[in-house]
């Protein structure tokens, strides 16, 4: 009884929490395979529930998880990860030769947001944007000489992104596409 | 966490260095302690082997 009342617990802790793996983090993981070489230092930014990392582990000289949720660092851990919590790069100063993120691209209409975890994991702020700008703003300074980005984008705001993309003074080429539904997913590899 | 990977983290606020206050640990890693930013002060919590390092806003906002 006592472990039925704890798995629930967990089960109710987690499940609404945490974002789970679909195709963007499928399309992540496609792309990462393709580039990681043996010697590579990675650092996975919104791993999430660790779905990408986990399949990465082994195949790299060394590789970070990081998350802004602590429910996802814990899942992460789990899996026997080396994992923090932190803000995009904010807490991190190591350099990376490899560093992935599948971001929150959605832009939320203001009545849409509760302020949950979950949110935090698809609102990608103004234009759906926002927090990938950021991102590549931040990993300039991550970015070992010659190192690659792979980015995760949608056909909503591809546009945009790929103005800032240039103003940041990055390259880009787009390694994967995956036709849904309602848009189109790419995966970016961006380089200085 | 690793004591290793203290070499790769900074504190979120200020970007200054880090270092290891150890609550309890095992042979291969940090389980409960903090990261103590050595230039503003600031506290972080190591829980379950997991450095948090979110700014304190961030940390009890979310």
């Amino acid at each position: 009884m006592k472990d039925q009342k704890k798995f629930h617990q967990k089960f109710l802790q987690r499940l609404p929490t945490v974002y789970e793996a679909a195709e963007d983090s499928e399309l992540l993981l496609e792309a990462a395979m393709e580039e990681i070489r043996k010697e590579d230092v990675v650092i996975e930014i919104g791993a999430g529930s660790g779905f990408v990392s986990e399949k990465l582990k082994g195949k790299c000289r060394f590789l970070l998880a990081t998350d802004i949720n602590p429910h996802a660092a814990k899942i992460c851990k789990e899996k026997g990860l080396e994992v923090v919590v932190a803000d995009l790069f904010r807490g991190i100063k190591g350099k990376f030769t490899l560093i992935l993120f599948n971001p929150p691209y959605l832009e939320l209409e203001e009545e849409e947001k509760i302020g949950d975890w979950l949110e935090k994991a698809i609102d990608g702020g103004k234009g759906g944007i926002e927090v990938s700008v950021e991102f590549l703003k931040q990993a300039k300074e991550r970015l070992e000489k010659g190192g690659r980005i792979i980015l995760i984008s949608t056909s909503h705001n591809f546009e945009r992104l790929k103005e800032e993309i240039k103003r940041l003074g990055y390259k880009f080429e787009v390694v994967k596409k995956r036709k849904l539904f309602f848009e189109e997913l790419y995966a970016l590899k961006i380089q200085i | 966490m690793r004591k290793k990977l203290l070499d790769i983290l900074a504190c979120p606020v200020c970007k200054g260095d880090l270092k290891l206050e150890v609550k309890e640990e095992n042979e291969e890693e940090v389980l409960e302690g903090f990261l103590i930013c050595d230039n503003c002060n600031e506290k972080y919590p190591i829980e379950e082997g997991i450095p948090n390092l979110l700014p304190p806003e961030l940390r009890d906002k979310l």
